[in-house]
Order: C-alpha cells, then structure tokens, then sequence
C-alpha cells in the first residue's frame, strides 16, 4: 500500500455533498430524486480511492460531481484545499485537465467522426500543450504508454475493440498530465481477460505517473483488488469507509456484510446456503425513513425506522453509519475468505505466469 | 456425422462415471455440432465441432467470453438462429430421442416454450411492454396446452408465486415497466417454466443484475430446478457464478470446446491454458497477491484466425505445431477432456520453465 505519503494529505475532498434532480413538472406532483445526500469524503494523494454499491446508490452521480460535470445541489467539494464551486470558466479549465475521468461505455465516450490520433491530441491542444510535430510525438508516446499501435492513429474508434476503446479513452485522459483520474466502471464493460488488461495497465500508469485514482465499481473483487480504500454506498450515503482488507475481512455495516456474501465464490467445493437480502433496493425518491437500510436490514429494530444514524468513527479510523455495528460485529456474518487456489490450479498459474512473461519479452525483443 | 465413433467419449462427461446417472440416457446430447456464418472466410465456422450432453436435474455451464459461440450454439438448439447469415453445417442435437437440427420449424415452435425454454440476459427486451406480466405468461400456455384463457391465468398467478413475486395477485396485471430489473427477471423465469419444461436455457440469466439481487435469482433457479428436476444449460462469462451453480462445465473460446469436465476438475485441475489464463484474470477475493495474470491480446478477427488451435496467437505455451494441427479433445481423466497438445502442462512444458 503507498500510505507512505502522509495520510491526511488530502487531494479531492467532499463535504456534505448533496445532489437532488428533479422537481414538480407542470402536471405532475414533485417528486425529488436524492442521488446523492449528505456525503463527506476525502480522496488521499497518491491512493486507489473506491467507491462501491448497486445501481441507483449514486456513486455515478457522486464521480460526476466530484468532477464538477454536474452541479451539485449543496455542499462543497474541495480540490487542493480550495472549493472548486466558485471557479470561473478559465480556471475551471485548468481544473479539468488535472481531474481527468474515464468512461464505462468506451464506445459511447469516443466521438465516431474524429480518429484515435485526434481523440488524443484534442486536450493537448485545448489546453495548449504543444503543436504541431510535439503534439503528434505526445500522441505517439501516448499511444504507446497505453498499449495502442502508434501507426493506427488514423483509424477511427468503430475500428478498435472494445478493451482497445477504452485505452484510447485512458490515453485520452493522460493527454492532459492530469494528477487524478476518476473511473466510472472503467472495466465493467469488458470481458474477464480484457479486465484483467485493463486493470493491470491503469495500476502501472498510476505509479509511473503519480496518479490518484476515484474508482467507481460494483465489482467487489476488482475493488479488493484495486483499492486502498472502500466507501460502500446505498441510496445516495455512505454506509461504510474503511481501508480495503479491514472492509473485506471484518464488514461491520450489515449492508456491507450482505454485499460481501452475495459474491459468488469462485470454488465449487464451498458451495453454502447464503443469508440473502430479501427485495429490492427503494426508489430513491422516496427512501426509507430513518437508515435507509432498514427495509432490507436482517438485524433492523424499531428506533432503525426512526432515526438516521450518523457515519460515525469505528476503530482503525474506519467509518460506519449503523445504531447496531458495535453488536451485529460480532454476529460473524460477512467477512468473506476465498478459498486458496487448489495445488494443482496453483502450480499451473504460476507456470502459465513464467511462460507469460517470456511471450512478453519475446515480444519486445523481436522488432 | 459419420465422426460418431471418435466422439463416443465426451457422452459420458458425468465425472467419474461410477455415478448411478451414467446409465440414464442425457436428455440431450450435442454432437458436433458447427455453425457457419454466410461469408465467414473458408473453414471458419463460428462454432465448431462442439460436443456436449445434460442429464435431467443437472447444469450444464458453458463459460466463455463476447464472440466465442455460447449463444450462437444456444440460439441453434432453440431453433432461433437466422437463416441466412447463419448455417448449421454439420452436427446432431439429439433432445429425448430426436435431433432438433432436423425437425421441421412447426416442430420446433411446439417444442419452444413447452419442453425447452430460453431465458434471456436482458429481461426488458424480451418482454413486450404493452402487454401485462400475466398476459405474456398466459400466452404461452394457451399456445401449447388445451386451456381457456382463464385457466392460463390461474397458471400464470401460480408462477409468479412459485418464482417469490410479492403480491403475484397485483402484479398480474402489472406492465414490464412497473418492475425492477430483478423482479422482470424473475417473470421471464416464471414465462419459461410455465409449461414445466425439460430443458431450460438461460443466456447470462444474471449479468445485468446487481450482485445482491443475482444472488436472489440464482438461488431462486436452483430452488426451481431441485422442485422440477428441469435440466439447464447456463451460459454465462462469470467464474463464480459457474462455481455455484453448474455440475459439469464446458468452455469454450472462439468456437471451439477447450476443455470439458465436471466443475470440480475445471476448477481445481484445469488443463487448457486459455481455462487457467482465465481464472488467472479474475481478481480474488481473498488478500491481494501481485498482478494479475493477464492473456495477452485479443480474439482475433475470423480472417487471422489460426489453421490449428484457435488460441495459438495468445497462448503463451503455444508453436507452429499449434497454429498448424488442431489438438483433439483429448481424455486428462475419464470425463474431463482439453483440447491442447501440452496438457498437462507441467510434464510437457514444466521442464522448460
């Protein structure tokens, strides 16, 4: 872990972040989405920062606003210690270079009319970089970086698969020496092996260039995988903040403790009865009074309905915002061990590892 | 189809074969199958001498990623394919005594939705949106048992009760629309069970679902399938859902069965490099440890594709021997079969390393 960096060293901060859309049409009765409520976050220089949870929980939403790409409804967010609410137009184009954020649908994020060559180059010339022959050499490089074939830089995005999208949409990100890149599902659309590309090429960009990464995901395997630190998210708040092994070994949210075991164990021989959530998660324009969990929660008592317990301060400087946590710890449900890979699967992966590695240098080597 | 002998083995992939199964015949048993593609470069079918057998009561999951024949080979058995661009070109599917590649299409409308049903990945597009849940349920029982419509519906209402609908009453006259994605999913289940069905296909069942309400739908098809003794063929990219749910796995990579076997011995003794890259790919769940394996590259288009073994580009154990001679299916245990020359890899490319 690089928490070798002070830890309160705050890059992006949130505070009491809110974001509500929609209100009353002209016919219709107001109804009031809270897609994001109440969230206060910070981001660490230099750490894999997640942010987890089901669909219509607001992490998107909150990504976007971190960015300022969507205004929020109240709160602040602070970049470098300054609020980035306030900027004006030039100054805000600044910040935009230095926040980049990258795409689940690589498809729908590249423009069809414009070839990968002038994807990339387009921030180097927004933001003035360079021209003419050292802007083609950035792209180049760029291309390269990522793992892209500088000579197809005159092809267009439709030509390209959808792994190779998106490290145009990465390379279109670095163009702009951003400092931190926010990943909205970034390797959701892929397929397993192409994931695992794409995972691994994010991890060296971001040690050979400093980076701070925000990604946003469901995967909670890719998450553990990635990340220094979770904030697990439902219905637009944060339920649980914690440094990723603490999160994954010792859940203390009952929520974080069902999503946990919801994971399909990858091992045949450890198949077991699940405690399951029962029903859906609640339209967010109307959420559950009180925890928002508790419609769903298998520990929830009445003063849950009542009243909304706040994200308070656990052990390890971890967060949780649950009455119960202190108890429910104990009930041992959660904690998630994965099987080590058999013997034989072991043996087998670490050869396939030896083997890999020589085709890499084979490659390289050869012209 | 006069390969018959050759392929005599994979009928049996009932792992260790002493399993009281072995005697029954698999209610449908695929063999060689292969799809070819109007205007698909020479000798490139889309799928390719796929073999495969489900017994009653047990799952089939067939594992692999976007392009490598799982729902073309799906689509085939339903009768569903396009024809053209989409030609069978060899090959038997013989469900309960027939081969459905040969049944005429009134034949196979009977069958569909009555003895085999599909269960698709996106719940919302295969349901109509202008008709009620109850309706698209009823519809297919009045098409294949001699019911009036509101016998269909009492049908209908028992589904939804079946697949955990709360209130299946109200819901009954509910549009797609008014549902979750987990609740549509679980209509499309009632929808294919209704007519107690031998065979159930399902096509990423679950893929667009969140993880808690995946866990929900699978539970509830294992529940489903426990109480019907329904055989299933699940199709599906995801590792872990394959560990929890299937018996006997196949997978597959661009139209080629690499390797077959019961869940167990893919997961603990895999043989096909592409089978071992792959779970090398998926991230633990258990503490980090290092990178990820990674397969390098990608599929590679149909007019690249290799003479031989179709993965030879990005294997890493791969030769000339590879890209020129396709390996057979060949036996690593009696019912687990890898279709790679160097398997098992640690005898013939564990010396090098």
């Amino acid at each position: 872990m690089t928490l070798t960096a002070a830890t309160d060293d705050i890059i992006l901060e949130s505070v009491d972040l809110k974001k509500h859309f929609g209100s009353g049409g002209l016919l219709s009765s107001p109804t009031v989405v809270r897609a994001v409520d109440g969230v206060s976050l910070g981001v660490r220089r230099g750490e894999t920062f997640a942010v987890v949870g089901e669909s219509g929980c607001g992490k998107s939403t909150l990504g976007r606003l971190l960015l300022r790409l969507i205004e929020p409804t109240g709160g602040d967010v602070r970049y470098e210690g300054q609020s980035i609410l306030k900027l004006n137009k030039s100054e805000l184009r600044k910040l935009r270079r230095e926040l980049q954020i990258i795409f689940q649908d690589p498809y729908a994020s590249l423009n069809p009319r414009m070839n990968v060559g002038d994807i990339i180059a387009e921030p180097i010339w927004l933001h003035k970089l360079a021209g003419g022959k050292e802007k083609r050499e950035r792209v180049t490089d760029l291309m390269r970086t990522v793992g892209l074939l500088p000579t197809h830089a005159d092809r267009y995005p439709h030509e390209f698969s959808g792994g190779q999208r998106q490290r145009i949409g990465i390379a279109r990100a670095l163009a702009g020496d951003p400092k931190l890149i926010i990943g909205d599902e970034p390797v959701s659309a892929l397929d397993v092996s192409i994931q695992a590309q794409i995972i691994n090429l994010l991890e060296d960009l971001k040690d050979r260039f400093g980076l701070t990464l925000v990604i946003v995901a469901h995967d909670l395997a890719v998450i553990r995988h990635m990340s220094d630190r979770v904030a697990v998210m439902y219905l637009g708040e944060i339920m649980e903040m914690s440094e990723t092994d603490a999160l994954f070994d010792n859940p203390l949210h009952p929520y974080t403790q069902a999503l946990l075991a919801a994971i399909p164990v990858p091992s045949p021989s450890n198949r077991q009865p699940k405690a399951l959530l029962h029903g859906d998660v609640p339209s967010p324009a109307a959420p559950p009074s009180g925890c928002r969990f508790h419609t769903r929660c298998p520990h929830a008592r009445p003063v849950c309905k009542e009243q909304h317990p706040a994200l308070e301060e656990a052990p390890d400087g971890r967060r949780v915002a649950c009455h119960f946590w202190r108890e429910i710890q104990g009930a041992g449900a959660g904690s998630i061990s994965a099987p080590p890979p058999s013997p034989a699967l072991a043996k087998r992966l670490a050869l396939y590892q030896t083997w890999r590695e020589r085709q890499d240098k084979a490659v390289t080597t050869s012209p | 189809m006069g390969h018959e002998a050759a392929r005599q083995p994979i009928t049996d992939i009932r792992g260790s074969g002493a399993s009281a199964s072995a005697a029954q015949p698999p209610l449908l048993s695929v063999q060689g199958l292969s799809i070819r593609f109007d205007g698909a470069p020479k000798g490139v079918n889309v799928v390719d001498d796929v073999s495969f057998s489900v017994s009653k009561g047990k799952t089939l999951c067939i594992v692999g990623e976007s392009g490598c024949g799982k729902s073309v080979t799906s689509l085939a058995l339903m009768g569903l394919l396009p024809t053209p661009p989409a030609r069978i070109v060899a090959g038997t599917a013989m469900f309960d005594g027939r081969d459905l590649l040969t049944l005429s299409e009134r034949e196979r409308a009977d069958l569909r939705g009555d003895r085999m049903a599909m269960i698709f990945q996106e719940p919302m597009t295969s349901l109509n949106p202008a008709f009620t849940i109850g309706d698209q349920i009823a519809e297919g029982i009045v098409r294949h048992r001699k019911v009036s419509k509101a016998e269909a519906m009492e049908r209908a209402l028992d589904m939804l009760r079946k697949v955990r609908i709360p209130a299946p009453e109200k819901r009954l006259r509910a549009y797609p629309h008014e549902m979750s994605g987990g609740m549509r999913q679980r209509v499309m289940i009632a929808m294919a069970l209704a007519n107690d069905p031998q065979l159930l296909i399902a096509d990423e069942p679950t893929t667009a679902l969140d993880v808690t309400i995946q866990a929900q739908i699978l539970t509830l098809i294992r529940r489903l399938q426990e109480e019907t003794g329904t055989a299933m063929i699940l199709i599906t990219h995801d590792l872990g859902v394959v560990a929890e749910v299937a018996d006997e796995v196949a997978v597959m990579y661009a139209g080629h069965v690499v390797e077959t076997g019961p869940v167990e011995a893919i997961f603990e003794d895999p043989q096909h490099p592409y089978t071992i890259g792959l779970m090398g790919s998926v991230p633990s769940l258990g503490r980090r440890q290092g990178k990820l394996a990674t397969i390098r590259g990608t599929v590679p288009p149909a007019e690249l594709m290799p003479k031989g073994c179709r993965f030879t580009p990005r294997c890493p154990f791969s030769d000339d021997h590879c890209a020129n001679d396709l390996p057979p299916l060949g036996e690593i245990r009696p019912g687990h079969q890898a279709r790679c020359w160097y398997a098992p890899l640690e005898q013939k490319r564990g010396a090098a390393a």
